[in-house]
């Protein structure tokens, strides 16, 4: 176990906000809901290289824009590399066996590494990278609360057919700032197991009883805490005369200006040419780029 | 004691803040890491991503149950939509998302009816059926859509039973020790 495995909260990127104050920060928060609302429906129905590699090179540019530091927004890949990493394994061992008509580069047994499963590799590593990035973006660049008034006026129509709007937008503002309690909640309690020379599973094991002897140490307390904090929360809520469903208003009233319509229009219209422009393939742009 | 609110209902206080942290730690065990477990198989991972949803709908209802698996529900689409051959674009929604928005209702279901047998039979129950429901749902849909072969239920029933057992543990030893309820014979024997 090295110092590096105990720093969960360093690299859980979600619900943190980085208060930089560009222009994507003071993007009226509805307008950054809908257009990241946008970007999700978009990356979660493309499946082909050149649209995702797009929404990628779009949620780098917003990241960029709102000089959210590059090391940090990238430190929020760590926990998914053991999925990278199993995303590649897997589509070389398995994806192409049965495709007919695939070029192979290399094979050996089951191993057959060919241009389907190098494809498969480069967009569904592109897809897990952009949802990654994406999620832990949409926090970075609204405080919690922001993000709770724009799911209240964004989704507010749903009211009258009786979804309960606010209750749902309270919950997810709770979840939010909940992670980054709760991630250094668990690095206590792995400090405090290593400390005792206990077997603390963060490490990738194929053998899954060992991993969940090594884990349930860590998950248990973790729901524990999470239940009791949540008790102490409920208290502090019914004290301040909070009821799930009540009526309410709100001080913080949005404008949208010129600059936040033409960001949605844009926007919008990004994502709509994602989804229904006839992308080429990677192939044809090779064949009419590259090698003509 | 427990989370008390003074007002009732599927969306009272109390089940706002439950469904509210339950979320919290899905989203933890999927940043870490910590609730998949690699199994060198078609399936990839073996999870415990369900049991927050579990003990969710055991706590605070089905519909608690329900938002705390959407976590769970777009984790697991994010992680392996890419990872198969899909026929069309709603084979993924329908296999990756919606079949794992069942989980808490069936946990739910069967805590309830076995709740008055025994308590920690209830749990360990609702824990196991969780987990299956999980597995039949999106095993079912992913051959329905000719993803899997039917020939992978054998290979993964190995993983099925891992993930109904830990489910089943997890569960007990959560929200017994939350409830305070007795499980074996507690202290200690010297």
């Amino acid at each position: 176990m090295t110092a590096m495995d105990f720093e969960l909260s360093r690299n859980i990127t979600v619900g943190q906000y980085i208060p930089t104050g560009s222009w994507v920060h003071r993007l009226d928060p509805r307008i950054k809901l809908i257009v990241f609302i946008g970007l999700f429906a978009a990356l979660s129905l493309v499946f082909t290289a050149v649209p995702t590699g797009l929404a990628l090179a779009l949620i780098f540019a917003i990241a960029i824009a709102g000089r959210i530091p590059a090391g940090y927004v990238l430190s929020g890949l760590k926990p998914a590399l053991p999925v990278l990493v199993l995303l590649v394994i897997l589509q070389i061992l398995f994806r192409g066996q049965s495709t007919p008509g695939t070029v192979v580069y290399f094979q050996w047994w089951i191993v057959n590494i060919n241009d389907v499963a190098l494809m498969a590799i480069a967009v569904g590593t592109a897809r897990i990278v952009a949802f990654i990035f994406l999620t832990s973006l949409l926090t970075m660049v609204m405080t919690t609360t922001e993000l709770t008034h724009a799911i209240e006026s964004v989704f507010g129509p749903l009211q009258r057919v009786g979804v309960p709007v606010r209750e749902l937008a309270l919950t997810a503002t709770i979840a939010l700032r909940f992670v980054p309690t709760l991630a250094e909640e668990l690095e206590r309690v792995m400090k405090a197991q290593a400390s005792r020379l206990g077997e603390i599973g963060l490490r990738s094991d194929w053998r899954p009883d060992r991993a969940a002897r090594t884990r349930l140490p860590l998950i248990v307390p973790l729901f524990l805490t999470a239940l009791r904090r949540g008790e102490d929360l409920v208290l502090a809520m019914e004290a301040r005369g909070y009821v799930g469903g009540a009526r309410r208003n709100r001080y913080v009233q949005y404008h949208a200006g010129p600059r936040d319509w033409l960001v949605l229009v844009v926007g919008l219209a990004f994502c709509a040419a994602l989804l229904f422009v006839p992308w080429p393939t990677v192939p044809a742009l090779w064949a009419q780029w590259v090698a003509p | 004691m427990s989370l008390q609110s003074s007002n009732e209902g599927p969306f009272s206080t109390r089940n706002i803040v439950l469904a509210g942290v339950l979320l919290a730690v899905a989203l933890v065990l999927s940043l870490t890491g910590l609730g998949y477990f690699p199994v060198p198989n078609v399936a990839q991972q073996a999870t415990i991503m369900h049991v927050p949803a579990i003990v969710g709908a055991v706590l605070g209802g089905p519909v608690v149950g329900l938002i705390v698996n959407l976590v769970f529900s777009f984790d697991s689409y994010t992680r392996f939509v890419g990872g198969f051959q899909w026929p069309n674009a709603i084979a993924p929604i329908l296999t990756l998302f919606v079949s794992r928005l069942a989980i808490g209702v069936v946990a739910w279901l069967v805590y309830r009816a076995l709740k008055g047998l025994n308590e920690i039979v209830a749990l360990a129950s609702a824990g196991a059926a969780g987990a299956l429901a999980n597995t039949a749902f999106v095993l079912g849909f992913a051959i329905s859509f000719g993803v899997l072969p039917v020939e992978v239920i054998p290979v993964v029933l190995p993983q099925v039973a891992f993930e109904a057992i830990l489910g089943a543990v997890v569960t007990v030893a959560v929200v017994a020790a939350y409830k305070r309820l007795a499980v074996g014979r507690g202290g200690s024997s010297v």
